[in-house]
């Protein structure tokens, strides 16, 4: 440990926890200081969910001293870390949406005593204090569910600090917010460091990271990388190199048009019932077009009018230069098709409660199904196992559940799904969420390749570096209505300047973004 | 788009390869998994009580006794599996002893009043089972309103127009064939009716393993969103789920009315609620997901069974009709709790 000056808060010594036939935890440390905020870095399946599920007390250590404050700290539950100040801030919400915002926030102490009746005038007076504290602009007396999710991640944020936390956990809390929600966040992070909270910080993303954190440790197979060490000094490339052991590939792509190729998907003057309006858009043969926007721009909910699940009310959708109606996802799969990768993987992507055989299969079963033979496991098997094995998916086998399978190893799967039902378009929407660096390298390696063998390409995601890295061309929504497009030259900070200003709505057209980047 | 994946023979491929062909088969053909089945735990049951029936009361085992075991685990195994496909969707359906019932009165008034051959009569019979079932699917379909309700609703609705229609008079003249097969012996214990149940059981779960549509019957289950998105017509396999399960219950309407010579509006009780416990008993005590997607065809038919076994044995020892349904109860709250413990101990060894 090299910083010593503030007070160490939360400390962790050679915990080890196995599960059978897994180490998940092999002799982990970590140290948790005063008015700071700690990094907790490392692949999935490298013991980060492990070593948090046993701070938080879900799981008891095999071998290993906690301790919190100076004593020892052996939660035999969660309510019992709860209680003894370990507060939580999960990826998967945990808040009631019905209930209002101070019902939410005090819901630990209101079920201690389900009896008395609740005095609700003070109860939003209380609430009212951790919101400012937070510089939450909301009604106490609001239900969550009305609340964005931002809004939401902070509510989370104030009912854990409400429990008299000391230590404050939180768990790929970005993963669904924009960069400017992210910015706020991040500013009452750093007021609540300035108040001698101590933070640990999980994410995937390492630029995040970069900005706010002071101390990281880094898990590798169950192992320290490296233990509370000061960030400052680490460049990325270092980072990455103690969680994957050795450097991130950067692709070196070059820009590519693909303008000229023939057109698969063009979309004239769309207007949905969903509200968006005078949508034109255009998908070339082998092309990847990016569709940028800010969460809430629209961008799902078109991809899925695309697809037929919501109705398109005006205007023409042209595939090949022919008009067609779409009619339902099934038409969209089995006659046209055209796939989606959904952004929501757990409840719209894949089938838990399923092996991954019977997930990888779904679009190709009525393919496969012939009316005298039997679909058996073995025909789908052949057909699609191909596609398994090309992404690497790591499982022990086909019939394994879908559930059990780590997030990168899923995501794989509900592509592999489109490859083996070989679509013509592939409409992928936020495909690194939650998933490492090196899948999420391999991913798009993968969707590169898939561009040059002629599949069209419709990118969504929120993650600039990503985009930037991918399209060819960039498409940028706000308010369900399409902003402008650029076609990508991949220099950074120009692109991001010119999408910015296409979000802003500042008057500034493609013809004059792109010179300026090159 | 046509990934070339066959020549990509990396290093890395090559490892793959071996590594998944090495691990592919252990995993489903484990002792350990066949012995904490469901299946598995039903038989070691169905033995354990025959066992003990046979021993109180030497007169289980007679002929007669195993047949009439056989013909009324037939009809229950059936009221089982109709309601199986529709649990299957993460639904259920209250109305199969109503359109049981229905299905049933009309095959008999098709005969006794038109006077048409029995196979006709019972197609019309199914049919009617069929388009109850699918006005149950569309409704809830349509309305995205939960089956329970729905089909609370409907339970009601089909009774009282079968008894306004029928007013609630029996059918008696019913074709001697037809109600000759339900008193047929084979070898003297088997009843032909058992037969048609094993053929119904072998046809559910060739649907459930071997054909599309099956599969996406239990994919719709299991995730609905995640079903639609990935290109199937989850309205129309709930609906037909639905119909199916219509049919199914007048198949075990008209088994009832081949076994007693008539077709009786109160053959299942008011409102057919008669048939209730047996159609949750059977897929529940056989491992099907109550919320949905994964089903046991063998299971419900061995459930079924067992409830059969123990109401025949229970009565055949004397025991109180009114005691044997609070030892079914008990059966059923005890077989979910023993589910219980078994699925967290398999997810726990990550076995499922």
């Amino acid at each position: 440990m090299s910083d010593t000056i503030s007070k160490t808060v939360f400390h962790a010594d050679n915990i080890t926890k196995t599960f059978p036939g897994v180490v998940a935890l092999d002799e982990a440390r970590i140290t948790l200081l005063e008015g700071s905020i700690h990094a907790l870095l490392g692949e999935n399946g490298a013991g980060k969910s492990t070593l948090i599920k046993v701070i938080t007390g879900v799981h008891q250590p095999d071998s290993g001293i906690m301790t919190l404050n100076g004593q020892v700290f052996e939660p035999h539950s969660t309510r019992d870390a709860i209680a003894k100040g370990v507060g939580v801030v999960h990826q998967e919400r945990n808040l009631i949406p019905r209930f209002s915002i101070a019902e939410n926030i005090f819901l630990e102490k209101l079920s201690a005593h389900p009896m008395r009746p609740i005095n609700y005038r003070q109860l939003f007076r209380d609430a009212r204090k951790w919101l400012d504290l937070l510089g939450i602009d909301a009604d106490p007396s609001l239900p969550v569910s009305r609340l964005s999710v931002a809004k939401t991640q902070l509510v989370e944020i104030a009912k854990a600090l409400s429990l008299n936390s000391k230590i404050l956990l939180l768990d790929e809390p970005t993963a669904s917010l924009t960069s400017h929600e992210t910015d706020t966040l991040f500013a009452i992070l750093r007021r609540l460091k300035s108040d001698g909270v101590s933070l640990m910080f999980v994410s995937h993303k390492l630029e995040e990271v970069q900005e706010i954190c002071d101390q990281v440790t880094v898990l590798r197979d169950g192992r320290n990388a490296c233990e509370s060490r000061p960030l400052a000094g680490l460049d990325r490339q270092a980072v990455v190199r103690l969680m994957i052991g050795r450097n991130e590939q950067i692709p070196d792509w070059s820009a590519r048009d693909r303008s000229g190729e023939e057109t698969v998907l063009e979309l004239k003057n769309v207007a949905t019932s969903l509200g968006h309006k005078g949508i034109d858009l255009s998908l070339h043969k082998g092309e990847i077009a990016g569709l940028y926007g800010l969460v809430g721009a629209g961008r799902s909910e078109l991809a899925k009018a695309i697809l037929g699940k919501y109705a398109i009310t005006d205007g023409s959708v042209l595939l090949h230069g022919k008009k067609v109606e779409i009619k339902s996802v099934a038409d969209a799969v089995g006659k046209y098709r055209i796939g989606y990768v959904s952004e929501d993987r757990k409840s719209e992507g894949l089938i838990l409660l399923h092996s991954v055989l019977e997930n990888v299969g779904v679009p190709v079963w009525r393919r496969l199904a012939n009316l005298f033979a039997p679909l058996t496991n073995r025909a789908i098997r052949e057909h699609t196992e191909p596609y398994i094995r090309k992404l690497e998916v790591r499982t022990p086998s086909l019939d394994q559940n879908m559930g059990n399978l780590s997030g990168g190893n899923q995501q794989k799967v509900s592509v592999a799904k489109w490859l083996a039902a070989e679509v013509q378009i592939l409409i992928i929407d936020e495909p690194s969420v939650g998933i490492d660096i090196k899948t999420k390298a391999y991913l798009h390696e993968l969707i590169r390749e898939l561009s040059d063998q002629g599949t069209a390409i419709l990118l969504i995601t929120s993650d600039m570096p990503e985009m930037i890295a991918l399209a060819d061309r960039i498409i940028v929504m706000n308010d369900y209505q399409v902003r402008g497009e650029i076609s990508n030259t991949r220099v950074y900070d120009t692109m991001s300047q010119g999408i910015m200003n296409l979000i802003q709505g500042e008057d500034m057209s493609a013809e004059e973004a792109a010179p300026a980047a090159s | 788009m046509a990934i070339d994946v066959r020549h990509n023979q990396s290093d890395a491929f090559k490892d793959m390869m071996a590594n998944t062909s090495q691990q592919d088969a252990p995993p489903r053909f484990s002792i350990t998994r066949i012995l904490l089945s469901n299946e598995f735990g039903l038989l070691v049951l169905i033995v354990l009580f025959a066992t003990i029936f046979a021993t109180i009361s030497p007169a289980f085992l007679s002929k007669f006794s195993l047949y009439a075991l056989g013909r009324t685990a037939a009809v229950n195994i059936m009221i089982g599996f109709s309601m199986m496909v529709v649990i299957i969707t993460g639904g259920l359906n209250l109305s199969v002893g109503a359109i049981g019932v229905s299905a049933a009165m009309f095959s008999g008034l098709l005969m006794e009043s038109f006077g048409m051959p029995w196979p006709l009569a019972v197609a019309g019979g199914l049919a009617v089972g069929a388009a109850l079932g699918a006005i149950n699917g569309i409704i809830i379909v349509r309305t995205g309103l939960h089956s329970f309700i729905i089909t609370l609703a409907t339970m009601s609705i089909f009774f009282g127009i079968m008894i306004f229609l029928t007013h609630a008079e029996s059918y008696r003249g019913i074709s001697p064939v037809f109600t000759g097969f339900g008193r047929m012996k084979l070898f003297s214990i088997i009843s032909p009716l058992l037969l048609v149940t094993i053929v119904v059981a072998l046809g559910l779960s060739v649907l459930f393993r071997f054909t599309a549509l099956g599969r996406e019957f239990l994919a719709t289950g299991a995730n609905e969103r995640a079903a639609e998105l990935s290109g199937i017509r989850v309205q129309r396999m709930i609906t037909y789920c639905h119909m199916l399960s219509g049919v199914l219950a007048g198949v075990a309407g008209l088994m009832l009315v081949s076994r007693t010579g008539a077709a009786i509006p109160s053959m299942a009780g008011q409102l057919g609620q008669d048939w209730l416990l047996p159609a949750f008993l059977g897929p529940v005590l056989g491992g099907t997901l109550l919320t949905g997607g994964r089903v046991s065809v063998l299971g419900t038919l061995l459930g079924s069974f067992l409830v059969t076994m123990l109401t025949t044995g229970l009565l055949l020892m004397q025991v109180g009709a009114f005691w044997v349904q609070t030892y079914l109860g008990l059966l059923l709250l005890f077989a979910v709790l023993v589910d219980l413990v078994r699925r967290s101990y398999l997810q726990r060894r990550k076995l499922i």
